[in-house]
């Protein structure tokens, strides 16, 4: 089997694994986030709360009209995260970042950072909160 | 990425894609793991062998009494619903409520504890120890609130419902049949929902839980559970699957820390 046969055969099946069979959330992923809203965004990242239940990390993000919001952005826990090869320094103020998930139901300005990418295309191990 | 990280990734992922068709089974491993730890006497070690470490892996494992096919904490064919425990009218009618209004008001997430079976399948893991001087097992819940459960294994009784509030681990004793671990448990109250998975799980204040843990080799714990609770179900039913063993000491982790989430958990109407 060729590296791209591999790569196409893995990532879909360890990605389902992630994704349908362990949800490591403490609460209840679709009543705080609506799967069928998926957005993306890029910014860059002020603040990184490396903490228990659920990392979270900020950007602030420039709307079509210039003006900036801040979004936060939800991740597993700890243990899980630094399961997927993250430490707590992975991510720091400064790092330009393109994020996508999916949006919490109350409109707010909050994202299950499920995809994450940085400004050089190296991608981050996350799924966000479901692992 | 070379050929060696991408033939390991291609065989976890298959391990782990193939981990749902083993679930229905809830078999123990075989022939892959050392043999059950033992106490000198013989008896059946819960925790980690001397010299080591581990805990339970918990976040696995499904309460329902028949093989039901689950998205995270959801039914994927909402027709399965009388698949997974013989309820009474009401007590269905709840759970497809909870199911429907995808787990909003669920206690754990403000950080309540996990009674019930809940405890052997939240996340963060857990470790049985047992405190032999105390005729004691304690069981170390690493997730939500990082609380522990009591079992007497001192040959007490139950007390009366008179002299017991009830509470969230009820009152448990447990005794050994020969391997397996019988714990017997009354008097909970009604503040929190008893499952993971599905989400929403019904139970009453008349609940009596019969839990029996097994340790069929180094590496898996088998937890069966069968609930009787005649106010919600129409007889006793039981659930079971097994837990993998990790080689590394719970972390500390506290709900109640940094938990931001709960104003965002508005279920399927969003925000009026």
């Amino acid at each position: 089997m060729k590296q791209h046969q591999y790569v196409k055969v893995a990532l879909p099946l360890l990605m389902a694994f992630i994704t349908a069979d362990v949800v490591q959330a403490h609460h209840s992923f679709p009543a705080q986030y609506d799967i069928d809203k998926p957005a993306t965004m890029s910014g860059m990242v002020t603040k990184v709360d490396w903490r228990n239940p659920h990392v979270y990390f900020f950007m602030d993000v420039t709307n079509a009209d210039g003006s900036i919001t801040e979004w936060s952005f939800e991740l597993a826990n700890v243990s899980a995260m630094r399961g997927r090869g993250w430490e707590k320094d992975t991510l720091q103020p400064g790092d330009l970042l393109e994020v996508s998930g999916s949006l919490a139901r109350d409109g707010s300005p909050l994202l299950n950072a499920t995809e994450i990418k940085r400004k050089d295309g190296e991608e981050l191990l996350s799924s966000g909160s479901r692992l | 990425m070379n050929n060696h990280v991408l033939k390991t990734m291609t065989g976890l992922a298959l391990a782990f894609a193939l981990l749902p068709l083993a679930a229905p089974a809830q078999e123990a491993r075989s022939g892959q793991s050392r043999p059950t730890p033992r106490y000198p006497d013989g008896s059946v070690n819960l925790g980690a062998a001397p010299g080591e470490v581990g805990h339970w892996n918990t976040g696995t494992g499904n309460l329902s009494e028949n093989f039901v096919e689950m998205d995270g904490a959801f039914l994927v064919n909402p027709d399965d619903i009388d698949k997974v425990a013989p309820f009474r009218p009401w007590s269905k009618a709840l759970v497809q409520y909870r199911l429907d209004s995808l787990g909003r008001d669920d206690p754990h997430p403000k950080c309540l504890p996990n009674g019930g079976p809940r405890q052997f399948h939240t996340p963060v893991g857990i470790e049985i120890a047992e405190a032999r001087d105390r005729s004691k097992i304690f069981i170390l819940s690493g997730g939500g609130p990082h609380s522990w459960r009591t079992i007497y294994t001192d040959g007490r009784e139950h007390p009366s419902a008179d002299d017991y509030d009830p509470s969230y681990f009820g009152h448990s004793i447990g005794h050994w049949e020969g391997d397996t671990l019988v714990v017997d448990s009354i008097h909970f109250n009604e503040r929190f929902w008893f499952a993971r998975r599905p989400t929403g799980m019904v139970h009453t204040d008349a609940l009596h839980l019969i839990e029996r843990i097994s340790r069929p080799d180094y590496d898996t714990l088998h937890y069966e559970v069968t609930i009787d609770d005649p106010k919600a179900y129409t007889r006793p039913w039981t659930a079971s699957w097994n837990i993998p063993w990790a080689n590394e000491d719970i972390e500390e982790y506290f709900c109640q820390d940094y938990n931001i989430d709960v104003e965002h958990i508005v279920g399927p109407g969003g925000v009026e």
